[in-house]
């Protein structure tokens, strides 16, 4: 998982969080706002929108803030990652249903235990029209694992990089392990033109640079403050995934502006930072709302403070939450009440293994039946109700006001009390790096996030020696477990052993999983192909856009 | 000569104090920009914290942290924000153009119908017209300008599509299309503010014996109004005038969150929610700096309207 935006949806909408809400509510016509909406019934789900029937000659997209910087090197967030998905190529390529297939390495092949071996493309040019050699992929895979470099963390299990060919790099590693050939699909696998960074020097990834890669669309005019665009890359290599579309301009701002960019017309598409944005715009008859899979998850995260630190307090916590209250109340329908910490968009292989699993799990019910309050007072009862009453962290906005509600509710139904406290958003991302902070309160919500597609990525997190594991979660084998599921190659093995931790993490309730927040889509009626899923921030979905009419 | 030097180590005291208040509030707001910096939760160990403070100096004590900028911001190098890794100078540069032109159209907007319903209101004094101007003035004051701004977008952007919803515009013409509802939801405010002003300006100077006494000769009432009236009256408006611009100066983030336009409101929020401290004390410095700026400058004009304000000084 990169740089979050998990810190900046709260502090984005900032100090004017009421102007927000505000606008939401009479963009919609309709001062009721989300609560008072009906569940969506014209809302697909899936990995991509239909497929485009023809080329247009350009159209305007919308983001919630403007990129810092386009050195992913130097940091990487949704804003960066959505625009340069399309400019810059890698190793591996995520696709839109979120599996990973070979790119610019035409294979990538473990030739033992702790060597992969990438054999690369002959025919791959830059933008600047020079072809892309072995030594390129060298420097450019050297400058991610270089200490500090935002990518760095995905080269950790990395002793040496070598080329050993013409078109060959072989990377060998301290251990086998199974997520590093995603990481090549992320920014950890960008192929940089070494020429062009160099002559950028430290002013490379700023406005007035030129990109470095090779992609569909190339990086045409960063005007600091104003738009961005992208033009089509001219006599791209790949020519049968050539864009659709001549120009892309990307313009930000807050939520509430989208909305209205896109109820008017001025802009024909946004990848929208919350479901809830959506609600305004499902009103809309010009606007298309599509949802697909994603890892988010809004989770209750227990603190090391107390009261949670009994499995049993938290597993009838669990039992008697209203998840489909939660996701109707915050997010107007269009989150999905979940059993796990992490979304179904982390099922990037045996996707059927995963979900029939996912089924089976108990302990988090959509909404708790009377079946479910009765075992969780039973649990109540057997660890004995804490002393001083549960805390909740909340931080005033919608989301985490409605979550927080719900969980003193479900703490009162099973005899338990609790109370919320508030904390200033500005401070919420503290909770994961100070303990003071959490002395504060036995519960925070938040929304989290990994950027690989394998449950493995997440379940680490249980590890005894994981940073988020606050409850010190210890599994009877779990650590083991996850060390074996890391250095599994075999999908098959490994799902099986993913899922064993899933079930070990989810029975514990180390943290109780509230709501999964898909990736959602907003775009207008006469344009389509853009992928619906979280792979926008990886995958050249621009490239796929076009005209929805022949 | 003299009076030039106290001012000038007036304002740089000033300075001084209000960088350094400014610093130490940065220090003492909830939230910490490390967490920021790092960013991944699985990566805040408590070695990455202390490497990245480190780095950015944020485990100097204040005052060394404070001395490290100061010095650097008197040479001219404000620093490089955290978020952007640009030169904060750049950023500043790129921000600056969308909310100058935004509170000088705002300006334009508010002085020109302020003053002239002040004017009409005092000269209507006890009419109809007098107590529905200030009706009018006294409702548009009190509706904060976000809810005015979000009418305004859905009304004449959306439903009608006369005008941009967001963004600042490129060229002269395309920039006041885009600017000009902003610009009124910004005024709006302030129109209030300058039609009392104005209005009680004048009608203060229309009970003045030399008033009664010109009107008395048969002076025209045209001429009474601009010579007699208006001329003395201007410098409580000329004050309020002046103190609003430099208030909007430094109060554009609501109205330009609403638009979205990327003026220097809007980076002095994300700055202080992402505890970008060297952008906050940039963007915080150039509005104290103005606030200076507009408020000397209206000291200095005001003479040149009031010959009466001369004369004092130049007894005292």
């Amino acid at each position: 998982m990169k740089r979050n935006d998990r810190f900046k949806p709260f502090a984005r909408t900032g100090v004017i969080a009421g102007a927000a809400a505000f606008t939401l509510a009479i963009s919609a016509c309709n001062a009721a706002g989300p609560q008072a909406q009906s569940t969506p019934t014209d809302v697909s789900f899936g990995p991509t929108t239909s497929e485009a029937a023809g080329p247009i000659d350009s159209f305007t997209w919308m983001i919630t803030q403007e990129p810092a910087t386009f050195d992913l090197d130097k940091d990487s967030g949704t804003a960066e990652n959505t625009i340069m998905s399309n400019v810059c190529e890698r190793l591996m390529k995520l696709q839109p249903d979120l599996t990973t297939t070979p790119h610019l390495a035409e294979s990538a092949e473990w030739t033992s235990d702790t060597t992969v071996v990438f054999t690369l493309r002959k025919d791959v040019t830059f933008h600047d029209g020079t072809p892309m050699t072995a030594d390129d992929v060298l420097w450019s895979m050297q400058r991610h694992a270089a200490k500090g470099a935002d990518e760095s963390d995905e080269y950790a299990n990395v002793t040496d990089m070598a080329k050993t060919g013409e078109n060959q790099i072989t990377v060998t590693l301290k251990q086998r392990d199974a997520i590093f050939l995603q990481a090549m699909a992320g920014n950890g696998g960008i192929v940089l033109n070494r020429k062009v960074v160099e002559a950028q020097g430290a002013n490379f990834g700023s406005p007035s640079a030129p990109d470095a890669c090779s992609g569909p669309l190339k990086l045409e005019k960063w005007s600091a403050g104003s738009n961005i665009t992208l033009t089509k890359a001219a006599d791209y290599w790949d020519a049968d995934n050539a864009s659709l579309t001549s120009a892309v301009t990307f313009r930000w701002a807050d939520d509430n502006a989208i909305v209205n960019a896109l109820t008017s017309g001025e802009a024909q598409g946004a990848y929208l930072d919350s479901p809830a944005t959506a609600g305004p715009l499902q009103k809309s008859d010009k606007v298309q709302i599509a949802q697909g899979p994603s890892t988010n998850v809004w989770s209750l995260i227990a603190t090391e403070r107390g009261a949670l630190n009994d499995e049993r307090i938290r597993q009838a916590l669990s039992l008697a939450l209203n998840r489909q209250g939660v996701a109707q109340a915050a997010f107007g329908g269009l989150a999905k009440p979940w059993k796990t910490p992490v979304g179904p968009g982390a099922w990037g292989y045996e996707e059927p293994t995963f979900s029939s699993a996912y089924e089976a799990l108990t302990g988090a019910p959509t909404q708790p039946s009377e079946e479910d309050l009765k075992k969780a007072k039973k649990l109540v009862q057997e660890a004995g109700v804490p002393a001083e009453p549960i805390v909740v962290a909340n931080s005033g906005d919608s989301i985490r006001n409605v979550i927080s509600s719900a969980l003193v509710e479900a703490a009162q139904k099973i005899g338990l009390t609790a109370e919320i406290v508030t904390i200033p958003r500005q401070q919420y991302g503290d909770f994961y790096s100070d303990a003071s902070l959490r002395a504060q309160a036995d519960l925070f919500s938040d929304e989290y996030y990994i950027s690989k597609n394998d449950p493995v990525g997440f379940y680490k997190n249980g590890a005894s020696t994981a940073r988020v594991n606050f409850v010190k979660f210890i599994g009877e084998g779990y650590d083991n477990k996850v060390k074996e599921a890391q250095a599994t190659t075999d999908d098959a093995a490994r799902a099986k052993l993913a899922i064993e931790l899933e079930k070990q993490w989810t029975d514990a309730v180390v943290w109780i999983p509230v709501a999964h927040t898909p990736a959602t889509i907003a775009m207008a009626k006469d344009i389509t192909g853009a992928p619906s899923s979280a792979s926008f921030l990886y995958y050249p979905w621009a490239a796929d856009v076009g005209s929805s009419k022949k | 000569m003299i009076r030039a030097a106290t001012r000038i180590a007036g304002m740089i005291l000033t300075l001084v104090v209000s960088s350094f208040v400014i610093f130490a509030a940065m220090y003492a707001a909830p939230g910490d920009p490390v967490t920021f910096l790092i960013g991944n939760p699985e990566n805040m160990t408590p070695e990455r914290v202390a490497e990245v403070k480190a780095q950015y100096n944020l485990d100097q004590p204040l005052i060394v942290q404070y001395g490290l900028w100061a010095s650097q911001a008197f040479v001219g190098n404000l620093g490089t924000s955290f978020q952007y890794h640009q030169p904060v100078a750049e950023l500043m540069a790129t921000r600056l153009p969308a909310t100058l032109a935004l509170v000088a159209m705002a300006s334009v907007l508010f002085i020109v119908a302020g003053v002239g319903l002040g004017i009409l209101s005092a000269l209507r004094q006890g009419k109809r017209t007098d107590s529905t101007i200030t009706a009018a003035t006294t409702l548009a004051a009190s509706v904060p300008s976000f809810v005015i701004g979000l009418l305004l977008v859905s009304i004449f952007s959306v439903q009608l599509g006369w005008f941009p919803v967001s963004g600042a515009g490129e060229g002269f013409l395309d920039r006041l299309h885009h600017l000009a509802l902003p610009a009124v939801a910004l005024a709006v405010g302030a129109v209030a503010i300058v039609s009392r002003v104005t209005r009680q300006s004048m009608v203060e100077q229309i009970s003045m014996d030399h008033v009664e006494a010109a009107r008395s000769f048969g002076l025209a009432p045209a001429k009474l109004i601009r010579r007699h009236v208006l001329r003395n009256a201007w410098g409580p408006i000329l004050t309020m005038v002046a103190l609003v611009v430099a208030s909007m100066l430094a109060g554009t983030v609501v109205v330009e969150s609403v638009f979205g336009i990327s003026g220097v409101g809007k980076l002095l929020v994300d700055a202080i929610n992402t505890h970008d401290f060297p952008v906050v004390q940039a963007v915080l410095l150039y509005m104290v700096i103005t606030y200076m700026v507009v408020t000397t400058l209206v000291d200095l004009v005001h003479p040149l309207l009031d010959p009466r304000i001369k004369a004092k000084d130049k007894k005292s």
